[in-house]
C-alpha cells in the first residue's frame, strides 16, 4: 500500500510499529501534528491530546491501565483514516472540531482539565442521545466503538484481563457457567 | 525437489504433468509419485512450504495492523474478495485480490481464488461428507443433467483412502443420506447442540443433527505422524496455515509426502496456457506454460495429464487448448464445454436465542464448527415444487453480554467482567443447484489477461427453483427450532452472489455419453484420453455436501486407474 507522507517526517513514519504507534518524545513534537502517521485525516496536536483525553475518561486508568496509557485514541485515528468512509472521516473530523468547542463552555474549562466527573457525566449525555449536534454524536459514537475494539484488542487486556488463547487445546461442550 | 534447467526437450519431459497444486491436484501428485511416475505439478502462483510460509500463524490480535480488519482501499478495489468470509488481514495473502487478476461477470458471480502452492487447501472450511446414492442418482431419478456413470460403490473404497490419509473427524451416525467413513473421534456437541439433536430425534424420525465431519486430526494415527501433522489445537485460525498441520491441506500433508518419495518437480509461478494436442498421435503430448515472472512460453510433456486447476480455471485451460482437431478446446467435441455450471445455495440463514441449559457453557473452541443436519428433504420421493434439497449447518454459543451504554469505569467493569449471555443458535442452509445449459462460463472474445490468455467470462444465476428451496429451510427450520424452544426466530435471505459459496463445479460433467459429456467414469476425457480431470470442473450435479472429499477421491482413483492403463499401453 503506498502512503503518502504529507507533512509526516520519515522518522514518525519509522517509528510506527505494528498494531499501534510508539509515543514520541516531546522533543519530536514540533510541527503540531499528530503523531501517527495519517493519510486522510487532519488531526493537530491539539486535537490528538483532546481524544487521548476522551478516551481516558471513556475507559480511565483504575487499579489497571486507562485508554491513554493504551494508546486508544492512536488507534482510533489509525482506525477511522484506514478502515472508515470519507463521509465517516468528516463526519468525525467535523465532530471532533464541535466537541472541541462545546465541551469547554459546557464544563467551564478545558476538557483536560475537568473534573472527571463532570467528564463523564458530559460523555454520557451524548451517550444517552442528547449530544448538541449530529456531527458530535456520529464522532463520539465512531471514537467510542474504536476505542472499545482497541481496548479489547490491547495487548494489555488480552493478556492480564479477559485472556485470549492463540492455543487453547481444547473444546468442552458442557462446561459450567 | 529437483531444480529445473530448461535446455533440453527430456529434461522437460515427465512420466505425468498435474495442473494445479489445491486439493485435488496433490492428491494427483501423491497418488501418481508414490506409484513411481516422475510428476511435474504446475502452479500458477507462490510456493507456500508448510510452516516457514506461513506469516501470521502465531500472531496475537493485537499484532494486526488494523486488528484484522481490511482497510478501506483494499475493500474498494477488491470488491469480491472482500465478501469472502475467511479474508482478514491474517490470511490475505492466501487470496487473489480482484484487481490482480479480472474476469468478466456477465452476470455477478463472485469467483474466489488461491493463487498459490496449496491453492485454497490452506483456506478451506475443512467440512468433509460423503456422497451417497441418493447423489449420484439424482440426476437419472429427478430428470436433469445426465446420468452419473459411477455410483456409491465405485467411490466407497477411494472414500477411504483419502479419509484415512487425510484424517477426517467424525462419528459413525448411521444415516442413510451421508455414509459413514473411516473416522478419527468426531468432536463433541455443546449441551444446546445435543440438545436440539435429541428434539430431532423424538420428532423427526428422518432428520438428524451430527457432529460436523470435518479434516481434523483429533486423534492423529502413524500416518499423519509420518506426515509431521499432530493432534488438532482448537485454535480455530486455520485459514492462516496451520503449525501443527492440524487440518488437512496439500502444503501439510499430500505435498510433501510427494516431495519424500523423490518423484516430485514442483514449478511455481507456472500459468498454464493451453494443453497441447497430437493431432498425429491422437492425444495430449504436454502443457504449454508462461513463466509468470519472466512470461517465457514453455513446454513440458508427459504421456498422461492431471487437471487440478480448479473447478473454472480448468475449463478456461481446456476451452483455451485448441487445434484444428479441437478448434472449440480439448475435447469439445459437441459444444457442452463450460456449461452446466452449478454451485451451493447458500442463500439463507437463521438464528434463534435459547433461555434453557443455562448451567452450561462451552469452553475452547470447536475445529469441527458444530452440527451438520444432513439433506433429509426430497430424499427418497419427490416431496416439493422444487428439485433436490438442502443440508443444513447448525451451531449454538453462548455468547457474553457486555453493556456498553455507560461511560468510564462502569463501562470499563462492563467490557471486563462480561455476563454470559443465553445461548444463540445459528445456522446456513447449503443447497443443491441443478446444472443447466444457461449456467456457464466461456473464453471472452476480446479481453486477455497479463499472460495474452483470454480472460474467463462468467454467467452464472439462481433459478426458481433455489428461491423455493429457501423458502423450504425457513419454514422447515423454523418449526424444528420451535419444537426444541428456541425463541426469537429470524430468518434472513443471505441474497449472496452465487460463487461465495466457494463450491463452483462443472463445466467439464462426467457422464456415460461422449455425446452429452465430456468425460467418462474414470474422469478421463471421452475424446483425448490421456487428459483426466478430477477437480469440481467434472461434477455433473451438486449434491449438498461439501465437495472436496469428493475430488480427493476421484482423484486418487482416476490415478489409480491412470497408471494401469500407462502400464498397459493403453494412454
Amino acid at each position: 500500500m503506498d502512503k503518502r507522507i504529507n507533512r509526516r517526517t520519515a522518522l514518525r513514519n519509522l517509528l510506527i510499529i505494528a498494531g499501534g504507534a510508539m509515543v514520541l518524545p516531546a522533543c519530536y513534537r514540533q510541527s503540531g501534528s499528530a503523531t501517527v502517521a495519517l493519510n486522510n485525516l487532519d488531526i493537530s496536536e491539539a486535537d490528538e491530546n483532546l481524544l487521548a483525553e476522551l478516551v481516558e475518561a471513556l475507559i480511565p486508568a483504575t487499579d489497571t491501565p486507562g485508554g491513554k496509557e493504551l494508546l486508544l485514541h492512536l488507534f482510533v485515528l489509525k482506525m477511522v483514516d484506514d478502515c472508515h468512509s470519507p463521509e465517516d472521516q468528516q463526519a468525525f473530523s467535523a465532530g471532533l472540531n464541535a466537541f472541541a468547542k462545546w465541551a469547554p463552555n459546557e464544563l467551564g474549562s478545558s476538557f483536560a482539565d475537568a473534573d472527571p466527573a463532570k467528564k463523564e457525566a458530559l460523555l454520557q449525555s451524548v451517550q444517552d442521545g442528547n449530544a448538541p449536534d449530529e456531527s458530535i454524536g456520529k464522532f463520539y459514537g465512531i471514537t467510542k466503538r474504536r476505542a472499545i475494539q482497541g481496548y479489547m484488542n490491547s495487548e494489555y487486556v488480552m493478556t492480564n484481563l479477559v485472556k485470549y488463547e492463540l492455543v487453547p487445546g481444547r473444546y468442552d461442550g458442557y462446561a459450567k457457567a | 525437489m529437483s531444480n529445473i534447467t530448461i535446455d533440453s526437450i527430456k529434461e522437460r519431459t515427465f512420466d505425468a504433468i498435474v495442473i494445479g497444486s489445491g486439493i485435488s491436484g496433490g492428491w494427483a501428485a501423491k497418488e501418481l509419485t508414490e506409484k513411481g511416475l516422475k510428476t511435474l505439478v504446475l502452479e500458477r502462483g507462490r510456493d507456500v512450504k508448510h510452516v516457514k510460509d506461513y506469516p501470521t500463524t502465531n500472531m496475537y490480535p493485537y499484532e494486526f495492523e488494523h486488528r484484522n480488519e481490511i482497510p478501506l482501499e483494499d475493500r474498494k478495489k477488491n470488491p469480491v474478495i472482500n465478501r469472502c468470509y475467511a479474508y482478514h488481514e491474517d490470511s490475505q495473502h492466501f487470496f487473489v485480490k480482484d484487481v490482480d487478476h479480472p474476469y468478466v461477470q456477465q452476470k455477478p458471480f463472485d469467483w474466489i481464488r488461491g493463487y498459490q502452492v496449496g491453492g485454497k487447501s490452506l483456506t478451506w472450511a475443512r467440512q468433509t461428507q460423503r456422497w451417497s446414492d441418493f447423489d449420484f442418482e439424482g440426476p437419472a431419478r429427478d430428470g436433469f443433467a445426465v446420468d452419473w456413470p459411477i455410483r456409491y460403490r465405485d467411490i466407497a473404497p477411494w472414500y477411504s483412502h483419502v479419509e484415512r490419509f487425510a484424517g477426517i473427524s467424525g462419528n459413525k451416525d448411521g444415516v442413510a443420506a451421508l455414509p459413514d467413513g473411516e473416522f478419527l473421534p468426531g468432536y463433541q456437541l455443546n449441551a444446546v447442540e445435543d440438545h436440539f439433536k435429541q428434539v430431532l430425534g423424538k420428532q423427526y424420525p428422518d432428520r438428524h443433527l451430527i457432529s460436523a465431519r470435518c479434516a481434523h486430526l483429533s486423534s492423529p494415527q502413524p500416518i499423519h505422524i509420518e506426515q509431521g501433522r499432530v493432534k488438532c489445537q482448537h485454535r480455530t485460525l486455520c485459514q492462516r496455515g496451520c503449525p501443527f498441520g492440524g487440518y488437512f491441506s496439500s502444503n501439510a500433508s499430500t505435498l510433501p509426502w510427494a516431495e519424500k518419495t523423490g518423484n516430485l518437480t514442483l514449478r511455481p509461478f507456472s500459468v498454464v496456457h493451453s494443453i497441447i494436442y497430437d493431432e498425429g498421435k491422437g492425444k495430449a503430448t504436454g502443457v504449454k506454460v508462461i513463466d509468470a515472472n519472466t512470461k517465457e512460453e514453455i513446454d513440458f510433456f508427459a504421456p498422461v495429464i492431471f487437471v487440478n486447476a480448479s473447478a473454472l480455471n480448468t475449463n478456461l485451460i481446456l476451452l483455451n487448448s485448441k487445434s484444428n482437431r479441437f478448434p472449440e478446446g480439448l475435447g469439445n467435441d459437441y459444444g457442452l464445454m463450460g456449461k452446466y455450471v452449478a454451485f451451493h445455495n447458500y442463500s439463507a440463514v437463521i438464528s434463534a436465542d435459547y433461555e434453557g441449559l443455562l448451567e452450561y457453557k462451552t469452553d475452547g473452541r470447536n475445529p469441527a464448527g458444530g452440527g451438520y443436519i444432513p439433506r433429509f428433504r426430497n430424499l427418497h420421493k419427490q416431496e416439493t415444487d422444487f428439485l433436490r434439497g438442502w443440508a443444513a449447518a447448525f451451531g449454538a454459543r453462548r455468547g457474553e453480554v457486555r453493556d456498553t451504554g455507560k461511560v468510564g469505569g462502569t463501562l470499563k467493569d462492563q467490557l471486563i467482567k462480561p455476563q454470559l449471555g443465553n445461548w444463540q443458535v445459528h445456522s446456513h442452509m447449503m443447497g443443491e443447484t441443478v446444472p443447466r445449459e444457461s449456467n456457464y462460463v466461456r473464453l471472452d472474445p476480446d479481453k486477455k489477461d497479463t499472460w495474452e490468455i483470454p480472460q474467463l467470462s462468467i454467467s452464472v444465476d439462481y433459478q426458481e427453483d433455489d428461491r423455493k428451496m429457501r423458502q423450504d429451510y425457513f419454514d422447515r427450520m423454523s418449526e424444528m427450532f420451535d419444537a426444541a424452544g428456541f425463541k426469537n426466530i429470524s430468518p434472513r435471505n443471505d441474497d449472496r452472489i452465487p460463487g461465495l459459496d466457494i463450491h463452483e463445479m462443472g463445466g467439464v460433467r462426467m457422464g456415460h455419453d461422449p455425446k452429452t459429456s465430456l468425460l467418462n467414469k474414470w474422469n478421463q476425457l471421452h475424446a483425448c484420453k490421456n487428459v483426466f480431470v478430477t477437480d469440481g470442473a467434472c461434477m455433473t450435479s451438486t449434491a449438498t455436501q461439501n465437495p472436496s472429499l469428493t475430488y480427493m477421491a476421484l482423484a486418487a482413483r482416476a490415478v489409480d486407474y491412470a497408471t494401469g492403463e500407462l502400464r498397459k499401453g493403453n494412454l
